[in-house]
């Protein structure tokens, strides 16, 4: 099984960027588990119809005898879809809750019910607090990616990210697979990216271009490999699939290593 | 150096503090087991605790709906007049607004919320936070206030110099039995000598440390010699219900025949007069010197004293430093609640001595 995370500033494209990639995945036939770790959870929207669905904590909030029939949503392809959710926004503690999430998938043993080739996180932001840096502690993940466009805040967020994986890497946690261009129009992008990545030791390891294919697919509440499989960028997000595989460790155990 | 035995917890330091403001009800908003053991101890003091019993859940989503709902059973249950809320790690980290909270639970009497939580290093910390939320609410005064800030932190350096907090590590003794220092005292009273007892006590546990005076009256009208007192029982010092300790342990010393010499400080000054006491007890001249409840206040201790303490560590450390000292263990629950002087295990060793001389 292989354990990703991905990681990038909110809004950067994050969450789309996983969504195919899983979709992509599961065209060539692995199972693949897309936990959503943010409070907004909007993760995996696009592999079922554009429709949000029941959170682990809003599940486990009415009944603490949670049913993981009741929070993996099937989705696209075959795809496991799981939210974790959060509190309202301004009140408790959203880290707490990925925290809690991660705790009650492992207590109901979501990695033996349904056997996935590849679990993928899709995380929040910038890394705020132990709790959103939970995916790539603890032995959760093992490859993580970071998904950023040449935007200054952009760039920032990954080299906080970067600086936080690192910290961890020697305690033989997550490591850095490299950065994810989403191109956003800037000036000379690949240029800012790649002096990025250099400076934080890291490869550029595909560049997705900008595309209104994107939006148009997500409009309809689908992901570009769902909506539009024949397009360019379909054909991109598959490549991008391709190379996650090849760059990340395929290990037994649970959702652990 | 950081201190790694187990030290005093802001969060009870604040609960006390409002203890001594004469709160009616606490109400811990955090999980219901934190500060447990200190919760009983304050409800045999005729304080109402009760716990928000924050959940995981709560953690999570934020606990305010739990605190509504417990300062609305404070109410109807107990229909206080005031209500303290104390913060805990729990309830601190995740931000809770514990002012909103009152807002929305609106019982209709005073409630005040303290900022306290376990990770404010000092305990003395957590009982500021009590006292600056005491006075902001209108329930002591500023300048008192101002005093007991002050006392506070004249406490935490104390502790810091000399006190637990100066070393790393402590492990807790019961000491010695009080038989040596027993004979030694009723020695020198039977040989004519002058002993000087001095009590530095921290507030409710002079409802202990007093029965030096009683002893030492018993034996030496026994045995002859003379004793020089000296305590911090001043009544006019400190919050009333600290105040009414003093008068308590004063009328009752006074009704079994001893007056206190020299009154120096309240029951809460023990951490800033310890020199003023060093200086009394100086010159009285003793041929023994006594020093109980917490000695370490009393700046140079002569080597040949008998210190007289309660908490084991403590005790640990005045060994450790080659001092002449016994524990009474477990003072501060037998004091919690009550209006009487309760006696000491070394009052009543030199009681058996001078029964057993006939």
């Amino acid at each position: 099984m292989r354990r990703i995370a991905i990681y990038g500033k909110g809004g950067i494209g994050k969450s789309t960027t996983a969504a195919n990639v899983t979709a992509a995945l599961c065209d060539r036939g692995l199972k693949v588990l897309q936990i959503g770790c943010d409070p907004k959870s909007d993760s995996t929207k696009l592999l079922i119809g554009g429709k949000g669905i029941e959170t682990v904590l809003d599940v486990y909030r009415r009944d603490s005898d949670i049913d993981l029939g009741s929070v993996v949503r099937r989705g696209y392809g075959g795809s496991l879809c799981v939210e974790c959710g959060g509190p309202k926004p301004g009140q408790g503690c959203a880290g707490k809750g990925i925290i809690m999430a991660f705790e009650l998938l492992e207590k109901r043993d979501v990695i033996k019910e349904f056997e996935p080739d590849v679990i993928l996180y899709d995380v929040l932001g910038d890394v705020v607090c132990g709790g959103f840096a939970m995916p790539i502690r603890n032995g959760y993940a093992r490859d993580v990616f970071v998904v950023t466009s040449g935007e200054m805040m952009s760039l920032y967020a990954a080299s906080n990210i970067a600086e936080a994986v690192r910290g961890f890497e020697g305690d033989g946690y997550a490591r850095l697979g490299g950065l994810i261009q989403n191109s956003r129009n800037v000036t000379d992008e690949s240029e800012l990216i790649d002096n990025a990545a250099s400076e934080m030791s890291l490869d550029v390891i595909f560049r997705l271009e900008r595309d209104p294919v994107v939006q148009e697919c997500e409009a309809k509440g689908m992901t570009v490999v769902e909506g539009s499989p024949d397009s360019n960028m379909a054909a991109a997000y598959r490549s991008l699939a391709e190379k996650i595989l090849l760059l990340t460790e395929d290990a037994e155990g649970g959702m652990r290593i | 150096m950081r201190p790694m035995h187990p030290r005093p917890n802001p969060i009870v330091a604040a609960m006390y503090t409002l203890r001594d403001m004469e709160v009616d009800v606490i109400v811990v908003h955090g999980p219901s087991g934190c500060g447990f053991m200190a919760s009983r101890m304050l409800e045999e003091a005729g304080i109402r605790v009760l716990a928000s019993g924050m959940t995981d859940n709560d953690l999570v989503f934020g606990g305010a709906d739990s605190l509504v709902e417990t300062l609305k059973m404070a109410k109807e249950r107990f229909n206080p007049g005031t209500v303290a809320i104390v913060g805990t790690c729990a309830s601190s980290v995740i931000g809770e607004d514990t002012d909103m909270c009152i807002k929305r639970a609106d019982i209709g009497c005073k409630v005040f919320s303290v900022f306290s939580h376990g990770c404010m290093k000092d305990n003395t910390e957590g009982a500021i936070k009590a006292i600056e939320a005491g006075c902001d609410a209108g329930i002591i005064d500023p300048a008192e206030a101002e005093r007991q800030i002050a006392v506070m932190k004249a406490a935490t350096a104390l502790e810091r110099e000399r006190g637990m907090a100066a070393r790393q590590y402590l492990e807790p003794v019961r000491g010695p039995t009080k038989l040596n220092i027993a004979r030694k005292i009723n020695e020198t009273l039977a040989s004519g000598g002058r002993i000087t007892a001095v009590m530095i006590a921290k507030k409710e546990l002079a409802y202990r440390f007093a029965d030096i005076f009683l002893a030492l009256k018993e034996a030496s009208d026994a045995l002859g010699g003379e004793v020089f007192s000296v305590a911090n029982l001043d009544k006019n010092k400190g919050l009333p219900r600290i105040r009414r300790y003093a008068e308590d342990i004063c009328s009752e010393l006074e009704f079994r025949g001893v007056r206190i010499d020299r009154v120096i400080g309240g029951l809460d000054e023990y951490a800033l007069i310890g020199e003023e006491i060093r200086e009394a007890a100086e010159a009285s001249d003793p041929d023994l010197l006594i020093i109980c409840g917490i000695p370490h206040a009393y700046p140079q201790i002569p080597s040949d004293a008998i210190l007289i303490t309660d908490q084991p560590r403590q005790l640990a450390n005045y060994l450790d430093k080659g001092h002449n000292a016994v524990g009474e263990i477990s003072s501060h629950s037998m004091v919690m609640g009550t209006r009487k002087i309760i006696s000491l295990e070394t009052g009543d060793t030199i009681r058996d001595l001078l029964r057993d001389a006939g």
